[in-house]
Parts: C-alpha cells; sequence; structure tokens
C-alpha cells in the first residue's frame, strides 16, 4: 500500500472505529444521571453473597428486611415474595403450588419460594392491588427486575430519600438515618439482596468469564492458525 | 480411515459433491487485489447463521403473550434455563453486529462503486435485504416487552402518522397514515393479537425472506463476479494472473477474518452486554407510564436525526422515506463509466462527506433534541441529499474526462 493508501485507511477505519467507540461504549454527548452509595456501605452491596456474623449471607438478611419493609406494598415474583397480605392467604399457598414452580435460578433451587405467572398473581391479588392504588396513587411496582433497570446507585438513594430521587412520588421513607444509625446499613442490604436476584453468584459468574475467555482466545488463535496454514499453502501452490 | 473414504466415495458417487466443490470453489475465480473491507459480505452471512441458530434457541422459552413475555425473556430465559442467558446475548450481539456489518458492507459497495453495471441487481436485492433486516430488528425489540421495547414501538408505528400534517389533500393523507399506523399496530391499542403477530413475523416470515433474498443476493454476485478495487473489470481470460481461486485464497484468508470477527463478538457476549441489553429494558412494559427518553436503536438513528431535525412532520417523514429510495437509486443517480472511489477524487470527497454526515447524524440522533441540535441535524441532512444529488453532477464532470482521454478504461 502506498503512503496515499495508508492515510485513506487510517481516516476512514479510524472513524468508524471512533463511531463506534461513541455508540457501544461511551458517548460523552449522552446526559445520564449520577447516584452514588455512600461509601461506608458499599462492601455490603458489593458482595451479596458474603457470608455475616450471623451465619446469614448479605443477601439473606436483605431478603428479610425486604420483607418486613417492603412487601406490604411490592412484590418480588422472581424470588417468590408476594404482598404480606396475599402470603398470609392460605389459598395462595394452594395456588402458589399448583400454578407457580420452585424458584430456580442459575442452577440453584429454593424449595420453598414459588415463580407464579404474572396474570394467576395479579387476578388472585386484584382486590389488594386495587388497596394499594387507592391509597398510594399506584400500584407499587413488582420490583423483581429493578436492580437491573435502576443500577445500585439510584436503588440506595431511592430507597434512603425516595422524595429527594422521585419528586413528588408516593413512596414513604421506610428508614431515617437520622433516628436509626443502622438505617443505611439496612437499605445497602436491601439492594444487595435486589442484586442478588438479578446477577449470577460469583462462582457462577468465574464460570461465564473463564468460559468466555477460552472462547475467546480460541478463536484469536484459530484465526492465527489458519492465517499461518494459509501461507505455507500458497506458497507450496506458487501464489504470491 | 478407509471406511471414511468410502463412505465418502459412496455419497459422492451419488451426490457428485466432489464436482460441485470443484466447480463452485476452486474453479471460481476472484481477482487477487479484494481489500479487507470486501470480507463485511462473509461476515455478514456468518451473523445470519448465528441470528438464526441463536434464534431458535430462544424460540423454545419465549412466550408470545403480554403476560409472559417479559418473564419468559427475563426470568426463564436468563436464569431459569441453562445457558439461557448466552443465547440471549449472543442474539443481541448478533443483531446490533448484523446491522453494523450490514452498513459496513453497504458502504463498501458504495466506496468501490459496487453496485454498477453489471451489479445493479445485486445492489437492489442487497437494499430488499436491508429493509427488511430493519423490520427484523424492529419487530425483535417488541418481543422482551419490556417499557423501551414498548414504547420504541410506539413511537415508530406513530412515525407514519406524520403523513396526516400534510399542506395539501389533507384528508387523503389522513386516510392512508391512520391505515398505515392501524395496519402496524394491529388495533387502536396493543394487546396480545400485536405481540403475536410482530412476534410470527419476526420468527418465520422475515427471516424467511431474509434467506430468500440472500440466496438470490449470492447468486448474483456470482453471476457478476465480484466488483475490483481498482474500479477495472478485469477479463478472466485475457488476465488470468489478476485472479485467484476462490478456494483456498479467499476461503482461508476470510476464514481467518472469521475466527477474529467471532473472537471480538463475543467479548461482547461475554463482557460488554450491557448496549445491547440496555437497563431500561429490564422494567417491564407499562402503557401508563412514559419514560422520559425515547429514541429509536442506534442503526436508525440517522433517519430519525433527520426525520425530527425538519420543522415539519410531514416534510421530515417525506424526507427520511426519500433517502431510502435515493439508496436503492444509487447505480442510477451515478452513471459515470469511471467506477471505485481508489479512481474519483470527486467521488471520493463525496464519499467523505456523506459517510461523516451519517455518523454525525447517528450521534446527533442519540443527544436531546435541543435548537442547536436540531440546526446540526438540518445542515448534516442537507449534506447527505447534497451527496446524493451530486453523483449524477460528479457523473457528468467524469463522462467528459472519460470522453477527454477516448472512452479508455485504463
Ligand atoms: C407504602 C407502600 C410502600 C412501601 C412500604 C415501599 N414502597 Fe416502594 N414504592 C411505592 C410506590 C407507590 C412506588 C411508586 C413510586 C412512583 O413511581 O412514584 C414505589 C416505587 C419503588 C421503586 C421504584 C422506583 C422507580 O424508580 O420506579 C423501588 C425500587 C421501591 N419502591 C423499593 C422499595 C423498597 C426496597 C421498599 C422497602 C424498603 C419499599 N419500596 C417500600 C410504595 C411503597
Ligand atoms: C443479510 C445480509 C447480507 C449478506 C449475508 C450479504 C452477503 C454478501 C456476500 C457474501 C457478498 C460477496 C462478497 C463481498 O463481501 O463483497 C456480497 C456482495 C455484495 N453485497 Fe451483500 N450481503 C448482505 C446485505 C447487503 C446489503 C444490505 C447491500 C446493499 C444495499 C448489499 C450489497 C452488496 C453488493 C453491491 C455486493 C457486490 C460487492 C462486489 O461485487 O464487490 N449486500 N454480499
Amino acid at each position: 500500500m502506498n503512503a496515499w493508501g495508508i492515510i485513506k485507511t487510517i481516516i476512514i477505519g479510524g472513524s468508524t472505529l471512533v463511531f463506534f467507540f461513541l455508540l457501544w461504549f461511551y458517548n460523552p454527548f449522552k446526559h445520564v444521571e449520577h447516584y452514588e452509595v455512600d461509601e461506608e456501605v458499599k462492601q455490603i452491596i458489593a458482595n451479596p453473597w458474603k457470608k455475616t456474623e450471623s451465619g446469614k449471607t448479605i443477601a439473606e438478611e436483605g431478603r428479610e428486611l425486604f420483607i418486613n419493609f417492603c412487601s406490604s406494598c411490592h412484590s418480588l415474583r422472581y424470588d417468590g415474595i408476594y404482598l404480606m397480605s396475599i402470603q398470609t392467604n392460605p389459598k395462595w399457598k394452594k395456588i402458589e403450588k399448583s400454578a407457580g414452580r420452585p424458584v430456580y435460578r442459575h442452577g440453584i433451587l429454593y424449595k420453598d419460594r414459588f415463580f407464579v405467572p404474572k396474570d394467576v398473581y395479579e387476578a388472585f391479588a386484584h382486590d389488594e392491588l386495587q388497596q394499594l392504588k387507592a391509597s398510594l396513587g399506584q400500584v407499587p411496582p413488582d420490583v423483581s427486575t429493578l436492580y437491573l433497570a435502576r443500577g445500585e446507585g439510584y436503588l440506595y438513594q431511592f430507597i434512603l430519600y425516595p422524595g429527594k430521587v422521585l419528586p413528588g412520588t408516593s413512596m414513604p421513607p421506610m428508614f431515617n438515618p437520622q433516628a436509626d444509625p443502622q438505617a443505611k446499613e439496612k437499605v445497602a442490604k436491601i439492594v444487595a439482596y435486589m442484586k442478588s436476584v438479578n446477577t449470577p453468584p460469583p462462582k457462577e459468574q468465574m464460570k461465564r468469564n473463564i468460559m468466555g475467555i477460552l472462547i475467546i482466545v480460541y478463536f484469536i488463535v484459530a484465526g492465527l492458525l489458519l492465517w499461518k496454514y494459509r501461507e505455507n499453502l500458497l506458497k507450496r501452490l506458487g501464489y504470491h | 480411515m478407509g471406511l471414511i473414504e468410502k463412505i465418502i466415495d459412496w455419497v459422492d458417487e451419488r451426490a457428485h459433491i466432489r464436482e460441485i466443490y470443484r466447480s463452485l470453489l476452486v474453479e471460481y475465480k476472484v481477482p487477487k487485489n479484494l481489500t479487507f473491507p470486501y470480507v463485511f459480505g462473509v461476515l455478514a452471512l456468518v451473523t445470519f447463521a448465528i441470528q438464526i441458530v441463536s434464534g431458535m434457541v430462544l424460540l423454545l422459552y419465549y412466550k408470545p403473550s403480554i403476560a409472559d413475555a417479559f418473564d419468559s425473556a427475563t426470568y426463564t430465559i436468563m436464569g431459569e434455563i441453562p445457558f439461557g442467558w448466552l443465547f440471549r446475548h449472543i442474539h443481541a450481539t448478533g443483531a446490533n453486529f448484523f446491522m453494523a456489518i450490514v452498513y459496513l458492507h453497504m458502504f463498501t459497495g458504495i466506496y468501490y462503486n459496487a453496485y454498477k453495471k453489471p451489479r445493479e441487481l445485486v445492489w437492489i436485492v442487497g437494499w430488499l435485504i436491508y429493509f427488511v433486516l430493519i423490520l427484523t430488528a424492529l419487530s425483535g425489540y417488541l418481543l422482551p416487552w419490556g417499557q423501551l421495547s414498548y414504547w420504541g414501538f410506539i413511537v415508530t408505528t406513530e412515525i407514519p402518522g406524520s403523513l396526516a400534517d400534510a399542506p395539501i389533500f389533507r384528508d387523503f393523507f389522513k386516510a392512508i397514515a391512520e391505515t398505515i399506523v392501524l395496519w402496524m399496530k394491529g388495533g387502536y391499542v396493543i394487546t396480545d393479537i400485536t405481540l403475536g403477530r410482530v412476534f410470527g413475523s419476526h420468527v418465520l416470515i422475515y427471516p424467511l425472506i431474509l434467506l430468500a433474498l440472500v440466496g438470490i443476493h449470492l447468486y448474483l454476485v456470482r453471476a457478476a463476479g465480484i466488483s475490483n478495487p481498482d474500479g477495472i473489470e478485469y477479463d478472466k481470460k485475457k488476465h488470468p494472473d489478476k485472479f485467484v481461486p476462490f478456494h483456498p485464497y479467499m476461503t482461508l484468508k476470510e476464514g481467518a477474518y472469521v475466527m477474529w470477527y467471532l473472537a471480538v463478538f463475543f467479548f461482547f457476549v461475554f463482557f460488554h452486554i450491557s448496549h445491547f441489553l440496555p437497563p431500561d429494558n429490564f422494567e417491564p412494559a407499562n402503557p401508563l407510564k412514559t419514560p422520559p427518553h425515547i429514541a429509536p436503536e442506534w442503526y436508525l438513528l440517522a433517519f430519525y436525526e433527520v426525520f425530527r431535525s425538519i420543522p415539519s412532520k410531514f416534510w421530515g417523514f417525506v424526507a427520511f422515506n426519500a433517502l431510502l429510495i435515493l439508496l436503492l437509486l444509487l447505480p442510477f443517480l451515478d452513471w459515470s463509466p469511471l467506477k471505485s472511489a481508489r479512481r474519483r477524487p470527486l467521488f471520493f470527497i463525496a464519499f467523505l462527506v456523506f459517510m461523516f454526515s451519517s455518523m454525525a447524524l447517528t450521534i446527533l440522533g442519540s443527544m436531546p433534541p435541543t435548537p442547536m441540535n436540531a440546526k446540526l441535524g438540518l445542515i448534516f441532512a442537507t449534506l447527505v441529499f447534497g451527496f446524493f444529488l451530486s453523483l449524477p453532477i460528479i457523473s457528468f464532470i467524469e463522462y467528459g474526462w472519460y470522453k477527454a482521454k477516448g472512452g479508455e478504461q485504463q
């Protein structure tokens, strides 16, 4: 290739790479809100599967906190948590077993929790959901996937200070960092729990990473070998 | 070894595979000087195969009903089914890569003027592929039934409604607009019926059409012969030194490129999926809650930016459709006897203007709609139209040069 060819390649190839970098890695022109988790509780959210002094994992503690503080308004169907008023209904227990199936996620079976199709649940809980709507203006959403949709910084700030993050929201603040020194820790545990429902546990993540690296290395090496093989073959066939 | 050979012989005696292999791959000669961008056609083919295979796996678990769609994708496929996440990641990455590769493939064709005689039909069928591919991507995007899916679909299906904004024959255009919108949505509100037909289109109708079109496309490429980056149609008989056998010369080279392409592909699948499965789409569709910013996917942003930077909705709609049509008519706008940007300085400049303007429109489309952005959008839209409309003029000038040189190709 002559000099002009190299310049053209750099202009066209380079701008194409920059273009896709903007689209698929980082676009400084796009505006995004940032929410931060407080430094002192970052560790809690970082690894929900870590055991605490109580012998339970952070995620398990977060789950209990969620049931106590949030399940009066929110369901978390992907982990078998339904509105508290429903969960205590003996009929629901039967429906869970007949219409639902035990929660099974990333190779782990949770025999005590049931995943029930949305329409079955919403039909059964119709009255309760409508009552919530009447008092809060809307049905509080199921929060199964909100960890993925909102990110941990947003959730942490929103659960601590709902009105500050989402002005005019009808979700009440459930924790008060002024009165309760453990408020931030509790919220962090709830966020950690929501994370544990939506992300694979460390062992599974490790498997995925290894699998990914092996596949990528395989294709790079296979490409190199093909290239080498081709060069030898072409030499033998008298091309070049 | 002996047995395998015997089996192959047995099959070959009946199916004549070796003969076909010889005539289709070895005796098929391609130009020796093909450049790297010529690989994009093959990469598109590979990506198409990836989409079909990963799509078939997803099809086993996806449920096309409003109550179940979101959960079947996000709960069942992502968590319950072993490696379900992998296939969803692959399919989402594949969709974006497919569009990217097809764009690169089209720009390659434009750069080397591969749409010119005798390859006009290759280009036209390619354009049809592009069109159906957009429909496939749009329909697939609705299926996970997240907020972006739902609102993206609403916005897209209402764009033809802009026709109702016509300056004249208002009733006429309004009737057309309403019909198109109704037809795309499958009713006045989006229900299971809409989802069902979008699902059917995405998993069966569009892929079948694509399969047929890709087959015709490849046949036409073979029939017309691959273009030459030099812009010169060498005769295979007179210049055998300019050609090489497709196999092993090209197959091994492109094979290596395919491997490296897959390495990049799987980097995204395993380690960088968030741009292809965007966070906002992990919130189930909620018809009562409009998300703050809805924009089409990146591969439509250029058209979207043209649409929204023109103050009149009607003319915006006309403008972006005109762009699509101009793209189709490219072989006829550019009637110059010269081929390939390598030998056409004027065309080379026009190409750069076109490429950078398309990129700029795409990036602008991802930004908030400020008056400044609308102004920039208008400028770049004008440049893109300028590219297409300058082609007949450039062709006219080049025709003069060509005649002055005595009508010689070289
Ligand atoms: C009194 C009922 C109530 C309780 C208790 C409650 N919430 Fe909410 N929550 C709501 C309502 C109502 C909304 C909808 C707010 C809106 O969109 O304005 C909401 C919204 C949310 C959202 C979504 C915010 C968004 O950006 O869309 C999250 C996450 C959430 N709640 C988490 C929690 C957690 C965690 C708890 C337990 C600590 C909790 N909520 C307790 C009523 C409640
Ligand atoms: C499913 C999508 C597509 C597939 C699988 C595909 C495949 C191919 C392949 C394998 C080639 C041969 C060599 C090369 O890479 O240049 C080719 C050539 C070509 N394609 Fe496509 N293509 C697709 C879409 C398109 C589109 C959308 C266009 C343009 C609108 C297009 C225009 C062309 C042209 C003009 C050629 C001739 C290139 C030449 O002779 O130099 N293709 N295509």
